[in-house]
């Protein structure tokens, strides 16, 4: 494994602030396929991290015993965002920027915006292929699942079917979207996955676990690795449709006590949790599922505003 | 006339309140919206400001001025940021600015950015008042998408000399939204976040009444003689030159923003804080007008301490005669 520092920023007084890209190199004359992993690209989501460290554990392993396994080149960026990853903030925070909002822009002019360049170029100079892997928020608890935007269905579905995610939800575009690291690169051809997993300042070991194994299967499949381990079946995910995807929201402000798990297959009318008012002893709400099907999104944090989302439903009858 | 377009219940207490001023019934709408950042207080001192002197117009206390037109304004927009001290509501951490056209149906943030968008959707004049992004300070100055003969008149009226042109790249804020909908639309944007420049804001808001008197939104009754504005100058974002620090440590201004500047001329210095050694001489790299000026010391490696307008050659400055 070669390790190279793509960005390095002195610091006012600390250490440089440094992204690093680690590779394992391709052992053919031509890379049969580029892979490049990135995690950390928000501070407070640590699972991409983990998951990184547990690849390059076992890169590493592999380059010792059969380096000739590396058809192609894989890359590996597990710190993408390294002042926000060392506050556990989801944001740089001396500069309150979210990085994943500042790709494709050119305004204003700022050291966040010039790192999110930096990177921007060099996954282009160095991939054919991406995997940008995201937690959830503080508020909302996710089965492992890859996000695409309609616009890149027909190429991504496939190589997000390799990746032993639950489910893969097709969505409409949004300008929001546009600034992100995954939109960018797709814009430029270079196939992308937003892996989105669990809730972020926690490490779910069974979810991190089983993304893993969607990664090898996705770098034996595409040809980046060629080894003789026995090849895993990977069960077919949930192909999700914006209309097959049913939202709930918050109809009041108050603390939501859930009642259910996410990854639960819930019944219509099921209940899956009571939405309080902490001051009067009151139940604003029952919170009841409006559909049956695999709930994949669960409130996680109490405190809720209205409109706030408490779970996402993958809809049976609209599947 | 204040109003209430919005509230949103909240867990612990009272529902959050969203108020609309309006002005006048009848005739193009001008909408007046600041803090979108809960930090940019200067916007949201001159917009209460303006609300004074309306209120007066209308309240016939200021017999100076008619009103003719109608004019709508939300002094503050994000209210849980305003109310945090911060910039951001660290509830969501959402900037409102890449927040609109909003959604009724979301969460607060969304709700107040769609409640703020529909009531000013049918304006004909926008004005977002702003500061300078967090660390820096802005001399007062136009932003805009577009440079057309409505913008141009509405720089020359507010009586702003100095308008940058903006390249676009976001599709969600709200001066976006209001060019999308044909609204001559401009940020002004002037000083630093959390400071109040009381001089700086009646500056802005002789602009914005010599503005509504133009456009004849307000009728001046004293028959004086207009004031012959100067002309803006306008800036492409080609003209614009960042000035970075090519080390990290303590900067030490030595200009003030909106000024003019030399090639060669010493902008600061950033010094080591340990020893508070020299480390490297800011100078401009050419001659223009300081528009943003690094305002917090402690800087980062590659940071921009400046932006700097440079003013475009008169063809008559490349004849031969003129070296």
């Amino acid at each position: 494994m070669q390790s190279q520092s793509i960005l390095s920023i002195q610091t006012p007084v600390g250490p440089p602030v440094e992204i690093i890209r680690h590779t394992f190199a391709s052992q053919s004359p031509q890379p049969i396929k580029r892979v490049s992993l990135v995690a950390g690209l928000h501070g407070d989501e640590l699972e991409g991290l983990y998951i990184c460290h547990r690849l390059i554990q076992i890169l590493k392993n592999l380059e010792e015993q059969d380096s000739s396994a590396f058809k192609g080149e894989i890359n590996i960026y597990p710190a993408a965002n390294p002042q926000a990853l060392e506050t556990g903030t989801r944001l740089w925070p001396f500069f309150s920027n979210d990085i994943n909002r500042m790709f494709g822009r050119t305004e204003p002019a700022s050291l966040p915006g010039e790192t999110a360049k930096t990177l921007l170029e060099d996954l282009k100079a160095n991939s054919d292929l991406v995997v940008d892997i995201h937690s959830s928020n503080l508020h909302l608890m996710e089965l492992p699942q890859i996000r695409i935007i309609k616009d890149f269905e027909k190429k991504l579905v496939p190589l997000a079917k390799l990746c032993n995610v639950d489910l893969i939800w097709v969505h409409p575009h949004a300008e929001i979207f546009e600034s992100t690291l995954g939109y960018n690169l797709n814009q430029a051809q270079i196939p992308t996955l937003v892996i989105e997993t669990g809730i972020c300042l926690r490490i779910n070991k069974n979810h991190c676990a089983q993304i893993l194994l969607g990664i090898l299967n996705l770098l034996r499949k595409t040809g980046a690795l060629d080894t003789d381990e026995p090849q895993v079946a990977i069960p077919e995910p949930k192909l999700l449709q914006p209309e097959s995807v049913t939202m709930v929201q918050a109809g009041n402000a108050g603390l939501f006590i859930k009642q259910a798990n996410v990854g639960q297959m819930v019944s219509e009318g099921e209940k899956i949790g009571d939405l309080i008012d902490p001051l009067q002893g009151q139940t604003l709400e029952e919170v009841r599922s409006p559909c049956s099907g695999l709930l994949f999104t669960l409130r996680e944090h109490p405190l809720t505003l209205k409109g706030a989302p408490l779970a996402r439903i993958a809809n049976e009858e609209k599947m | 006339m204040k109003e209430k377009v919005l509230s949103i219940p909240t867990p612990f207490g009272a529902p959050l309140d969203l108020y609309k001023n309006t002005w006048g019934k009848s005739g193009d709408t001008l909408s007046i919206v600041s803090g979108l950042q809960g930090d940019h207080l200067n916007g949201m001192y001159l917009n209460s400001r303006l609300s004074q002197f309306l209120d007066s117009v209308v309240e016939d206390v200021g017999p100076n001025y008619t009103l003719k037109g109608r004019v709508v304004s939300f002094p503050v927009a994000n209210l849980n940021a305003i109310q945090s001290g911060s910039k951001l509501w660290p509830y969501d951490g959402l900037d409102m600015d890449l927040a609109f056209s909003g959604n009724p149906q979301g969460e607060t943030t969304e709700a107040l950015a769609s409640a703020i968008y529909t009531h000013t959707a049918d304006s004909y004049w926008g004005l977002i008042l702003q500061s300078a992004p967090p660390h820096y300070e802005d001399a007062p100055h136009i932003q805009t998408l577009k440079v057309d003969g409505r913008i141009k008149k509405l720089c020359l009226d507010l009586q702003i000399e100095t308008a940058r042109k903006l390249n676009e790249s976001t599709k969600v804020n709200l001066l976006h939204h209001w060019h999308v909908h044909d609204i001559a639309a401009v940020n002004i944007s002037a000083g630093s976040p959390r400071t109040l420049n009381r001089p700086q804001c009646e500056t802005l808001f002789h602009g914005i009444v010599n503005f509504m008197v133009a456009e004849k939104i307000l009728k001046d009754n004293r028959k004086l003689k207009p004031e012959e504005n100067n002309k803006p100058q306008f800036y492409e974002a080609s003209d614009e030159v960042a000035v970075l620090a090519s080390t990290a440590g303590m900067f030490l201004k030595e200009m003030k923003v909106g000024t003019s500047v030399q090639k060669g001329q010493q902008i600061g210095e950033i010094r080591d804080i340990y020893s508070c050694k020299r480390l490297e001489e800011i100078t401009a790299p050419a001659d223009g007008f300081l528009v943003t000026l690094r305002q917090y010391p402690i800087v980062y490696e590659k940071e921009p301490i400046a932006t700097i307008l440079t003013p475009k050659k008169s063809w008559r400055e490349f004849l031969p005669w003129s070296a």
